[in-house]
């Protein structure tokens, strides 16, 4: 395993980076054969170092949960290729009554009662409001108890529905594949209706610049070449936030639509920065948000949330999820994977789920453990995702399927850094509330 | 530390930096975690329009 500092040059610029802990600093290289470590950076680092350590440790290895997803229904509207829940869930599962959501929300009260900051709970899929009444009032009856999301593909929202999820603070997250209708509704299916282009669109221009909306885009062989066209669009309604997520091939029907990573890399860094160019021209921004997590991963990489891209990874750590019929699972990605349920929450007690084998098990994978991830210097901003996705084609315990993608948007990421552009690519109300932990005068 | 140095940095982004820049931001709200860049449950509850 790689430890200490190690150099790579790229861009005209000698990246230093202790990845244990991702110290860094860039340095200008006037010549290629001639680079050595500046004094201060060295003097910085050593003062630095084991504080630095102790933190990403506890940052990582710490098990406060704060955000529960919840999957009210097993069924779904859509039929999207790509669905990373089974098919025979979606035509055939359950949906929870409105006293079992109750009850399940009342447990979760309890189990934070001790804990200061408010949990999230986020209505996830398959498509929640297929059962709107009873997640609009557990909205309403709960709105002290926690901070409440929504993730949706928009086929059902009406207006007085956006106006309900504003009043009461909601994250919402709409799935948008393509500015094109034709391209979105070959991958966004819904059933009866071609696809969710319309909805999805009305819907965004009804939230008109909320700050709690984001996009969810998922990246595919089929739509790459429009992304930054996407972001253009998006940002035209006032969207502030779209996260670019390549395909998860945790399910074989996911797998034919692979993305090439060349591909995608190339397209998914002109969407930053079409989405850096609309916000300075604009002086709206929009920001592509795993992207932002990739840069905060660098320049303040205790402060991510996204727990995709750390390892090991939020899954039974940060964040569980509760299906329809209340298993508890690391994450919803599981869902289709036998084996990993922590227990039912009808039954049993989220204490218990964090402590069961399946949880411990996701949260024993580490990079430090996966050969190509031991050596290499980004191994604490990317976190090697994602743990189902990785089990389901055979071993849980390997580099990311995306690995080159990754290793090239930290790469761009340093670029954009090494400019002085890292605040154009985080919101604007998060950044003014960082402070130096330290800066090379 | 210099909180302020963050702010003459990041106005100087139309000029590439031309020196070694090594730095490490923290959230001045929480402890441990950015409640402002999660995707849901982190609306600003006196601005909701941006």
């Amino acid at each position: 395993m790689k430890n200490g500092l190690n150099i790579y040059k790229s861009n005209g610029k000698g990246i230093l980076i202790d990845a244990q802990n991702v110290f860094w600093s860039i340095t200008p290289i006037h010549d290629e054969s001639d680079f050595f470590i500046p004094e201060d950076v060295l003097n910085l680092y050593n003062r630095m170092k084991n504080r630095l350590t102790r933190q990403m440790h506890n940052f990582r290895f710490s098990q406060e949960l704060t955000a529960i997803y919840i999957d009210p229904t097993d069924r779904c509207n859509c039929q999207c290729p790509y669905c990373y829940i089974p098919e025979r869930i979606r035509k055939n599962g359950r949906s929870m009554t409105k006293g079992e959501l109750i009850f399940i929300l009342r447990k979760i009260v309890k189990y934070f009662k001790r804990h200061k900051r408010k949990p999230v709970i986020v209505f996830h899929a398959s498509e929640p409001l297929l059962v709107k009444d009873i997640i609009f009032s557990a909205i309403k009856k709960f709105k002290d108890k926690f901070s409440f999301g929504l993730q949706t593909n928009a086929v059902l929202l009406t207006s007085e529905d956006v106006e309900f999820l504003k009043e009461h603070h909601v994250g919402v997250g709409i799935s948008l594949d393509s500015p094109s209708l034709l391209v979105n509704n070959r991958l966004r299916r819904s059933i009866g209706q071609g696809g969710n282009f319309n909805q999805a669109v009305r819907a965004i221009e009804w939230f008109d610049g909320y700050a709690g909306l984001n996009v969810i885009t998922t990246l595919t062989k089929f739509n790459l070449t429009g992304l930054p066209e996407l972001v253009e669009f998006l940002h035209s309604k006032k969207v502030p936030c779209v996260l670019l997520n390549p395909v998860r091939l945790t399910q074989a029907n996911s797998r034919s639509l692979r993305p090439d990573e060349k591909v995608m890399t190339k397209y998914f860094i002109r969407a930053v920065q079409k989405a850096i160019e609309c916000s300075l021209d604009s002086q709206r921004q929009i920001i592509v948000g795993n992207f932002a997590n990739i840069i905060l991963g660098i320049v303040a990489p205790v402060a991510r949330r996204l727990m995709c891209d750390i390892s090991p990874c939020g899954g039974g750590r940060c964040f569980l999820t509760i299906t329809a019929s209340g298993e508890m699972i690391p994450c919803g990605e599981f869902i289709g994977l036998k084996g990993f349920s922590g227990g039912n929450i009808f039954k049993t007690g989220i204490e218990k789920a964090m402590q069961s084998a399946p949880f411990k098990k996701i949260r024993a994978r580490i990079v430090e453990e996966i050969p190509e991830c031991s050596s290499c210097i980004s191994r604490n901003i990317c976190g090697a995702p994602c743990p189902a996705e990785l089990y389901a084609l055979g071993n849980m315990h390997q580099a990311s399927v995306f690995c080159r993608f990754y290793k090239e948007i930290i790469k761009y990421a340093f670029k954009l850094i090494a400019e002085g552009k890292e605040k154009y690519c985080l919101r604007k109300e998060g950044f003014n509330n960082l402070e130096y932990e330290y800066c090379l005068e | 530390m210099p909180k302020k140095g963050l702010k003459r940095n990041i106005k100087n982004e139309a000029k590439e930096k031309t020196d070694t820049i090594a730095y490490r931001l923290k959230c001045a709200k929480t402890a441990n975690g950015l409640s402002h860049f999660v995707m849901y449950g982190d609306v600003p509850k006196e601005k909701t329009l941006v």
